[in-house]
C-alpha cells in the first residue's frame, strides 16, 4: 500500500486554477522531491497534503486513508517551513513539545521525546533557549526536531534550506539525508535546488504550471526525460537545444542534419518513424560533448568560463543560433580560444517535437 | 555665508523650534502643579509661583467630590474598558488580516468609514439605544460602545501583517484550534504591541468625558472628569481644587505611560522583528 497517494487533485482559487489535477503514488519510506519553477504549485500541493489549503478536487489518502477533509494535526504528518515558523516566545524545549503539550500527552513522556529528538539533532545545549538566540541553522534543526517529535507518517518540508548560506545548506542537505536514511519515513520535500532534488531524491516530481511533468528517479529524469521543460530544468549547466532537420533515410536508419555539424549523423534506433524533412529540436548535454565522440561540433567561441575543476566553453554554432555550453575538462587550453572543435556521440542526442515532447 | 555656518543657524532654529513645543505641552501640566498650590484668587491674577494654599485645596477637592468613589468609578472604567476594547478589536484586526472571505475588504471600509463619523453625530440615537435599553446611567453604558473600536481594529490589522502566516500554520499542525493560535501564539507574539495599543486604549478610556457626561446622571456613577467638570462650571469656579482633580486625574495615564514606555515605543515599530 502507498504511504501517500494523489488522485486526480485540484486547487482553484476564486477562477483560478493553480494546481490542475495531479496524481501521484508515494511508496513508504520514499523520499520524494517536488521540483519546477516559481510559482508552479509546489508549495500548494504540500499545503493541500498538510491539510493548510482545502482540497477543491480529487483525493487524498494517508497510510490508505481518505484525508481530504481530515484536521491537520490528524493527517500523521509534521511539517518545516522555509521560515522555521519556531515559536519565538517559547523555548527550544518548549518548541519542540508544543504539539504533544496540545495533544495531552503525559508531561514526562513530552519530555523523554524531547530529549530523544535533542539528542538525534544535537541540540541538547541549545534547549533553554529561544529562537531569537539561534542561528539560522540551529533554527532548522529545531524546527525538524519539532517535527520528528510528533513521530509523523510523512515527513514534509518547504524550502527549508533557501534561507540558509551556501555552506550551511550543504551541511544540512546532508544532515536530512542522514536523517532520512535513520529513520526511514516518508518524506516530501519541495525545493528549486536541482543539487538538493538531486542528491536527496528516491523520486523527482517535476512541475510546471500546476501539472505533474514528469515523475521519476533522479537519474530516469536525468537520462530519460519525458520532454524539454524537464529535459532542461534538470542538470546543470541547462541541457543545450538545437534546430535540427531529418535529412535521410527512413526506418531505422535516419540522418540528421544538426547546426554545426558538417555531415549529417546517423540516428540511433528509433519507435517512431519520422519523415525526411521533419523538423526537431535535438538536445544534447554540456557534459556529453567528449574528445572520443563519433562525430564533430563547430563553435565560435563567445565566452570561456575556468572554474578550475572543469571549463565551461560558450559559443554558437551559427551567427543566428542559440549559445551552446559544453563542459569541457579542467583545462585552460581553451581559454583565449576563438573556434572551438568539440566531439560528442550521437547516442547522446535526445530528440524532442515542435511541441516540446520527446521522441524516443 | 559658509557652510559651517549655515549648519549652526540650522541646527539653532531647530532647536528653538524643538524648546517651543517642548514648552508647550509641559507649560499646562506646570500650570497645574503651580495652581494646586495657589488660592483661586491667586491663580486668576495670574501668579507663576508656588504659593501655600496646597492643603485647603486638597481639602476642598476631597470635600466637595468623593473621591474614592469616583476614583474606583473611574478605574473600574478603565480596567474593564480596556480589556475589553483589546480583547474584541485585536481578535477582529487578526481576524482581518488573517482570514480571506469575499467581503472582507467591503466590511473593513465600512468599518474604517466609521472613524469618520464624528462622535456627536451619535451621540442622541446612541443615548436613545442606552435608554431603550435601560442602561442610562450605568458604567455599562460608558463601556459598551467603545469596545469595538475602528481605530484599534485597523493598528490590530495593520501589525498583524508582520505576524508571520507561518507560525499560524505550524500551530495548526500541531493541533491547535483558531482560537488557541490567537490566545496562546498571536497574543504572547503581539506583546508589544498589546502593550502600545493598551496605553492608548487606557488614556482613552480615563479621559472619556462627553460620553460619560451624557449617560452618567447620578453622583454614584460619576467618573472622575465628571467630577472635574462639574467643578470648573460652578458659578464661581475655585481653580485651586479643580488642579488637585486634575492631577489626581493625570497621575494614572502618567504612570501607565512610564511604566509602559519601551514596549511602547516597540509596539509602536511592530513586535515582530
Ligand atoms: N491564496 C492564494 N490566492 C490566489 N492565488 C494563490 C494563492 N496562493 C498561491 N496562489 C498562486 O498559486 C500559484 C502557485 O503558488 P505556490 O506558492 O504553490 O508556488 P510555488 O511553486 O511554491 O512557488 P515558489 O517556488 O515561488 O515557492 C502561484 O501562481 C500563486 O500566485
Ligand atoms: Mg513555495
Amino acid at each position: 500500500m502507498e504511504a501517500l497517494s494523489l488522485r486526480g487533485i485540484r486547487k482553484s482559487y476564486g477562477s483560478l486554477e493553480v494546481i490542475k489535477g495531479v496524481d501521484l503514488a508515494i511508496e513508504p519510506g520514499e523520499f520524494t522531491v517536488f521540483v519546477g519553477p516559481s510559482g508552479c504549485g509546489k508549495s500548494t500541493l504540500l499545503r493541500m497534503i498538510a491539510g493548510l489549503e482545502d482540497i477543491s478536487a480529487g483525493e487524498l489518502t494517508i497510510g490508505g486513508a481518505r484525508m481530504n477533509d481530515v484536521d491537520p494535526s490528524r493527517r500523521g504528518i509534521a511539517m518545516v517551513f522555509q521560515s522555521y515558523a519556531l515559536y519565538p516566545h517559547l523555548t527550544v524545549r518548549q518548541n519542540m513539545g508544543f504539539a504533544l503539550r496540545f495533544a495531552g500527552v503525559a508531561r514526562a513522556e513530552i519530555e523523554r521525546q524531547v530529549m530523544e529528538a535533542a539528542r538525534i539533532l544535537e541540540l541538547e545545549p541549545l534547549l533553554d533557549r529561544k529562537p531569537g538566540q539561534l542561528s539560522g541553522g540551529q533554527r532548522q534543526r529545531v524546527a525538524i526536531g519539532r517535527a520528528i517529535v510528533r513521530h509523523p507518517k510523512v515527513f514534509l518540508f518547504d524550502e527549508p534550506l533557501s534561507n540558509l548560506d551556501a555552506e550551511l545548506r550543504v551541511h544540512m542537505r546532508f544532515e536530512i539525508a542522514k536523517l532520512h536514511k535513520k529513520l526511514g519515513t516518508t518524506m516530501i520535500y519541495v525545493t528549486h535546488d536541482q543539487v538538493e532534488a538531486m542528491t536527496l531524491a528516491d523520486k523527482i516530481v517535476v512541475m510546471r504550471a500546476g501539472i505533474v511533468e514528469q515523475a521519476g528517479t533522479p537519474r530516469a529524469l536525468y537520462a530519460d526525460p519525458d520532454n524539454q521543460f524537464v529535459a532542461g530544468f534538470i542538470g546543470s549547466p541547462r541541457m543545450n537545444f538545437l534546430p535540427g532537420e531529418i535529412v535521410a533515410g527512413g526506418g531505422d536508419s535516419m540522418m540528421l542534419g544538426l547546426e554545426g555539424v558538417d555531415a549529417p549523423l546517423p540516428l540511433p534506433e528509433l519507435r517512431t518513424a519520422l519523415a525526411v524533412g521533419r523538423r526537431l529540436v535535438v538536445g544534447l548535454r554540456p557534459e556529453a560533448f567528449r574528445a572520443d565522440g563519433d562525430s564533430v561540433m563547430t563553435l565560435a567561441v563567445e565566452m570561456v568560463e575556468y572554474l578550475g575543476g572543469e571549463t565551461l566553453v560558450h559559443g554558437r554554432a551559427t551567427a543566428a543560433g542559440d549559445i551552446v555550453t559544453a563542459k569541457a575538462g579542467g583545462n585552460e587550453a581553451w581559454v583565449g580560444r576563438e573556434q572551438v572543435r568539440l566531439g560528442f556521440h550521437a547516442r547522446d542526442l535526445l530528440l524532442f517535437d515542435g511541441e516540446g515532447q520527446r521522441i524516443r | 555665508m559658509s557652510p559651517l555656518l549655515a549648519r549652526r543657524t540650522a541646527s539653532a532654529l531647530r532647536y528653538l523650534l524643538l524648546s517651543f513645543a517642548a514648552f508647550l505641552s509641559v507649560f499646562p501640566f506646570f500650570w497645574m502643579v503651580i495652581g494646586a498650590t495657589n488660592t483661586t484668587a491667586d491663580i486668576n491674577k495670574g501668579k507663576v509661583s508656588l504659593g501655600s494654599a496646597l492643603w485647603d485645596n486638597v481639602n476642598g477637592f476631597f470635600t466637595a467630590v468623593d473621591v474614592p468613589l469616583i476614583l474606583w468609578n473611574s478605574t473600574k472604567i478603565a480596567i474593564f474598558g480596556t480589556a475589553l476594547t483589546m480583547l474584541v478589536s485585536s481578535l477582529a484586526g487578526y481576524g482581518f488580516e488573517m482570514f480571506r472571505s469575499k467581503l472582507r475588504e467591503r466590511i473593513y471600509t465600512v468599518v474604517l468609514l466609521t472613524l469618520m463619523v464624528p462622535f456627536a453625530a451619535i451621540m442622541i440615537p446612541l443615548f436613545m439605544l442606552m435608554a431603550s435599553s435601560g442602561l442610562i446611567n450605568t458604567h455599562i453604558a460608558i463601556i459598551l460602545p467603545t469596545i469595538a473600536s475602528a481605530f484599534i481594529i485597523f493598528y490590530f490589522r495593520q501589525a498583524s501583517k508582520a505576524f508571520p502566516r507561518e507560525l499560524h500554520d505550524a500551530a495548526k499542525i500541531d493541533g491547535l484550534k483558531e482560537w488557541q493560535i490567537f490566545l496562546f501564539i498571536y497574543v504572547p507574539v503581539m506583546r508589544s504591541t498589546y502593550a502600545a495599543a493598551f496605553v492608548i486604549v487606557f488614556m482613552m478610556n480615563w479621559n472619556n468625558y462627553l460620553w460619560p457626561l451624557i449617560v452618567l446622571q447620578s453622583n454614584e456613577t460619576k467618573t472622575i472628569t465628571l467630577a472635574i467638570a462639574s467643578l470648573s462650571s460652578a458659578y464661581y469656579p475655585d481653580y485651586g481644587t479643580v488642579m488637585i482633580g486634575t492631577i489626581l486625574a493625570t497621575l494614572p495615564t502618567l504612570f501607565v505611560f512610564f511604566a509602559m514606555q519601551r514596549q511602547f515605543v516597540q509596539g509602536m515599530l511592530g513586535s515582530v522583528k
